[in-house]
């Protein structure tokens, strides 16, 4: 942890900072039964979305253990996004009430951090509805985009 | 006779209460006093940093850090610990993850000593002392993170049984490995189907003596918390505080936290916030310093 060795760190990252039309990297975890279903459509049917999401398909976002959202943010994503199916449809039944749960303590977490808990969205999707999905995924990006790249973001 | 083995015990930035949890193990102390050659604990005997200084490197066998590091000074002997001794120990909760200091993350160093040396309520004329002062570290992170460390032993303090056991365990050259299992597992309180529907404050409410404080909807953290203890809170009806950090394998005591109340709490995700004025304070006891938030703080701070 020397002051030396994170220079040259410090100098690619503002680098990325100041180099002109940030695009930022979200990882979005969406769930198999409708979410990702519905990302999927959005794809065939030729929708127009931001390049800027790595989907990462999950069961149900029943699954997602918070820990992942916060490991994607230290590992330097510009936000994270969490679509699942709406609440009633969850194919187990109550998994996306349990991330919505837990979703409600981590944002007042990140936020009692000092860090920006709009990084961090929820959503609900359906197979049916690759616009919403598509929607979501714009807003994201453009929220991100305000805020700028993720401070703790590595080089890359 | 076996030869007697050379231990040092330093303190950083810490309550000295992993100190005090040794020396209550009074007269069993005897049982390993004899093999040991105490060559630096400036708690109990009157040794100066030279006298670590000067010793050759790698000549401890067994190093005890206890504490971490809110100051350079701090740093300095921590270094110093890992270049004289053999086997290093992270004592507490403190060299483990930081302590209960490490929730000052939350706050920038400039806002922690203006609260602390110039606005708290008994201060009048206040100064931030700098002058033959080592100044402090910008964050408090786990000992771990700035040095190697051979054996964690957590613990807010570990108790006098636990530290008996891991220096028994060192002394012999037998490892001394953390357990899979949770401050539950050790608890006598019959559980049932967790759905909580309101939390209490550990003084709202009449507690059941016999039933699971947590299905009672009180914040007992012993399902993400190492078991070591003996359940010692619960079983006299405090809830756990989460002070030995998590079992091994788990990344984020906090997020762990969160995700079993996720499950459990059968109430608005409103409601739930709100019971929860203070989440870090409440699912980091003793080591926001390990967790990813305050990880991410510290690489936002790096940046600026
Ligand atoms: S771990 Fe706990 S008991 Fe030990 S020094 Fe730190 S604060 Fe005190
Ligand atoms: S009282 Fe606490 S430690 Fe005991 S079983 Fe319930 S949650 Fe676990
Ligand atoms: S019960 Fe929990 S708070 Fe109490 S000593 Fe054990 S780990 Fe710490
Ligand atoms: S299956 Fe889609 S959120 Fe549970």
């Amino acid at each position: 942890m020397t002051a030396t060795s994170q220079e040259p760190k410090t100098a690619t990252k503002s680098k990325r900072k100041k180099a002109k039309g940030f695009e930022p990297r979200i990882v979005a975890f969406c769930c198999n039964w409708c979410s990702y279903a519905g990302a999927d459509l959005a794809g065939t049917s030729r929708m127009q979305m931001p390049p800027n999401v790595r989907i990462i398909r999950v069961n149900c976002t029943g699954r997602i253990d918070p820990s992942f959202i916060l490991d994607a943010l230290n590992q330097g994503a510009d936000g994270v996004l969490i679509s699942g199916c709406h609440p009633g449809d969850c194919h187990y039944s109550t998994g996306n009430l349990k991330m919505q749960a837990r979703f409600a303590l981590l944002q007042k977490m990140v936020e009692s951090a000092g860090l920006e808990p709009e990084r961090i969205r929820l959503q609900w999707a359906s197979a049916a509805e690759g616009d919403v999905f598509t929607e979501g995924v714009k807003t994201m990006v453009e929220t991100v985009k305000r805020l700028g790249p993720n401070p703790a973001g590595e080089s890359d | 006779m076996i030869m007697a083995k050379r231990i040092a015990l330093a303190q950083l930035t810490s309550c000295w209460g992993c100190d005090q949890s040794l020396v209550d193990l009074h007269l069993t102390l005897l049982e390993v006093l004899p093999q040991l050659e105490i060559v630096y604990w400036p708690a109990v005997v009157d040794y100066k940093l030279k006298d670590l200084e000067a010793m050759p490197d790698e000549s401890i066998h067994i190093g005890l850090v206890e504490g971490s590091c809110r100051t350079k000074e701090d740093v300095h002997l921590l270094k110093l610990m890992r270049k004289k001794a053999k086997i290093l120990v992270a004592w507490g909760s403190c060299s483990c993850y930081g302590g209960v200091q490490g929730l000052g993350n939350q706050w920038e160093l400039k806002e922690l000593l203006e609260r602390k040396f110039l606005k708290a309520d008994t201060v009048e004329d206040g100064r931030i002392p700098e002058e033959e002062m080592p100044g402090f570290t910008e964050s408090v992170v786990p000992n771990t993170e700035i040095v190697k460390f051979d054996v964690p032993f957590p613990g807010c303090p570990p108790t006098s049984e636990n530290t008996l056991e891991a220096l028994s365990a060192l002394l012999t050259g037998k490892p001394y490995d953390l357990p899979e299992k949770t401050v539950c597992d050790q608890c006598p309180k019959e559980r049932k189907e967790k759905s909580i529907t309101k939390f209490k404050r550990a003084h709202e409410g009449h507690i059941d003596p016999d039933k699971c404080l947590l299905d009672q909807g009180y914040l007992c953290l012993g399902f993400a918390t190492i078991g070591m203890c003996g359940a010692q809170c619960p079983t006299v009806n405090t809830p756990c505080k989460g002070c030995f950090g998590p079992p091994p394998g788990i990344k984020d005591h906090g997020a762990k936290i969160i995700s079993a109340l996720g499950a459990i709490a059968d109430m608005d995700p409103e409601e739930l916030e709100k019971a929860f004025p203070d989440p870090i304070g409440s699912f980091y006891f003793t080591d926001y310093g390990a967790s990813y938030l305050s990880k991410i703080r510290d690489k936002e701070r790096e940046e600026k």
